[in-house]
């Protein structure tokens, strides 16, 4: 009896010191992964899975669930039409916002397709493509607490300002506003509502969402000047050192520019409202 | 339900009164203060819906979310139900190292937040485990195969399939520490009679454990288990943050494509709500019966 103790003991002991072992061996599979990835170009993989995988995260208009629960936007439309052309299969992965590069970078998906703007900071983690739409962002604000505002009006420490985390306007209102105070939101709609109820005074977006909340809430919202602040470009996103990829994503982005594809995509989901009528009746 | 009605007196009225008024204050002051344009109608086509491509009627994202939701619950129970034997076991053992290990895993999960827990889990451990079994491309094998109405029962989309194993592990990891306590308590309640009733017959610690101790533990801790059920249906939020597709995450989609922030979220919480207590009269009933 004290013999299966003991017996069980030691078995018990040396599985926890294999899971131990397996827990050290983690990062250096991690490294054996991530360098796998990169000596073969996510192009091949593609190729040969039949599939590429997309991680996007919702953001209006660029991708949203429809009144059918599919995706639709520009997103999806340029993500299809990749897929197309390289005769694969399209699956879409949606990623919340905050994890989306991590989840990129450990090979979750194979490129970002999701609206994200090319800036210095992402760069330095990931590689971008050329642009595949471009964007402006502008400030919306709330007409009864911002009333006769000038620019420099809103540069000041008791004027709010209401932004989603870790989004290329958060960062811009830092930067044009830096005295004012900044609150930080998981999620879009919740900051344009600290607007709406009064409780922030302005806050910054990728056009044309400031045109189409203000279409919604004349009465409350208005845009206090007409400039564009920190005009970018958005590309696809994708793990450093695949030149191959680099070079593929390039190509098919420039050429569905010459030939108008992407303008008319992009007039279609940015400056039309026919759209409208799937996503909310 | 009508006996306790008949029990209320006059001071009962006058409390309920004031509490109505409360709520009927505050209704009153979010009315007057959020400018929120409600759109309720919106809601049900998000829940059941009928296909204007297919035709024919589909359960929509947030019904899908539900269903994931009640999947991943139910398989990480379980799973979480055998690590938490395994670690209840493997706190009374007789042996030190054995022991001081199970109290290690106890004490870190139940010292560190939920939701750091459930990150260092998914990128350390679940992720790593889905590319090395290669979990994806068999997944995909089948979802592109006509004869998957069975897997799509049991597992929903089966696309979606690494992320919901990588939800379930990370939650069975999580609260399996929790049912190991109550595993412990069940076996520690035990008396010491019992386990000296099985020495003296003969039989061996496996013996003695199997025979003896575990059925009456395990009767016992039946009710904190089915507690612990519950705990774990609502902990399961927390790995929308992984994206994993369940109610919560889908509450979030819904929201950003339609903005019915309030709408969808009163929603999801009632879904959760019903759920949770409705299995918690459920096992009232059982233990009673």
């Amino acid at each position: 009896m004290k013999l299966t103790q003991r017996y069980l003991g030691a078995t018990l002991g040396s599985l926890l010191a294999l899971a131990v072992g397996v827990g050290s061996a983690v990062p250096a599979i991690a490294q054996s992964t991530t360098q796998a990835l990169s000596s073969e170009s996510v192009i091949e993989t593609i190729k040969k899975r039949g599939v590429i995988k997309i991680g996007l995260s919702l953001f209006v208009p660029w991708s949203m669930r429809d009144l059918n629960g599919d995706l639709v936007g520009y997103e999806p439309d340029v993500g299809r039409q990749l897929a197309k052309d390289m005769g694969v299969e399209v699956e879409f992965i949606p990623t919340s916002w905050d994890g989306i590069i991590p989840a990129l970078v450990s090979g979750n998906f194979d490129v970002i397709i999701s609206g994200m703007s090319i800036t210095p900071n992402r760069n330095l983690t990931v590689n971008f493509t050329e642009p595949y739409a471009f964007t402006g962002l502008a400030v919306y604000a709330n007409k009864k607490i911002t009333d006769g505002f000038s620019r420099e009006d809103f540069n000041d420490p008791n004027v709010t300002f209401a932004a989603r985390r870790g989004t290329t306007p958060a960062a811009a209102i830092v930067k044009q506003f830096p005295k004012a105070e900044v609150l930080y939101f998981d999620e879009d709609g919740a900051a344009a509502q600290e607007v709406l109820n009064g409780n922030a005074h302005a806050t910054m977006a990728a056009q044309p969402t400031p045109n189409r909340e203000v279409e919604n809430y004349p009465e409350t919202l208005y845009i206090p000047f007409e400039t564009l602040f920190d005009p970018r470009g958005e590309g696809f996103a994708l793990r450093k050192g695949d030149a191959d990829a680099l070079n593929f994503f390039n190509n098919w982005i420039g050429d569905n520019w010459r030939s108008g594809w992407l303008k008319e995509r992009h007039n279609y989901w940015f400056a039309g409202t026919e759209w409208n009528s799937l996503v909310a009746e | 339900m009508f006996k306790t009605l008949k029990k209320l007196q006059w001071l009962d009225y006058v409390l309920l009164m004031l509490v109505i008024g409360f709520f009927a204050y505050i209704w009153w002051q979010i009315e007057g203060n959020l400018n929120y344009k409600w759109r309720w109608h919106l809601i049900p086509n998000y829940i059941l819906r009928y296909h204007t491509v297919r035709e024919e009627w589909f359960a929509n994202v947030i019904l899908q979310g539900l269903a994931a939701t009640v999947r991943i619950s139910i398989y990480a129970s379980m799973l979480a139900v055998i690590l938490g034997i395994i670690l209840g076991v493997a706190r009374c053992s007789a042996n030190l190292t054995v022991r001081m290990l199970a109290r290690t895993y106890l004490e870190v999960l139940r010292n560190i937040p939920p939701l750091v827990v459930i990150f260092i889990f998914f990128f350390f451990l679940s992720e790593q485990l889905i590319q090395a079994l290669n979990i994806e491309s068999w997944a995909r094998d089948i979802a592109r195969s006509d004869n998957n109405g069975v897997w799509q029962f049991f597992f929903g989309d089966m696309r979606r399939f690494p992320s919901l194993v990588s939800g379930i592990i990370v939650l069975a990891l999580f609260e399996g520490a929790f049912v190991g306590e109550i595993v412990r308590a069940g076996i520690q309640s035990v008396p010491k009679g019992q386990h000296e009733g099985a020495l003296s017959i003969g039989m061996s610690r496996y013996q003695e454990l199997r025979f003896i101790v575990m059925p009456q533990a395990l009767m016992r801790v039946l009710p904190p288990l089915a507690n612990q059920f519950i705990t774990l249906i609502k902990d399961s939020a927390i790995i929308s943050l992984i994206s994993v597709q369940e109610l919560t995450y889908k509450t979030v989609e819904v929201v950003s494509s339609t903005r019915l922030i309030f709408e969808a979220w009163i929603t999801t919480a009632a879904f959760y709500f019903v759920l949770c207590f409705g299995l918690s009269m459920l096992f009232r009933k059982l233990e009673k019966s």
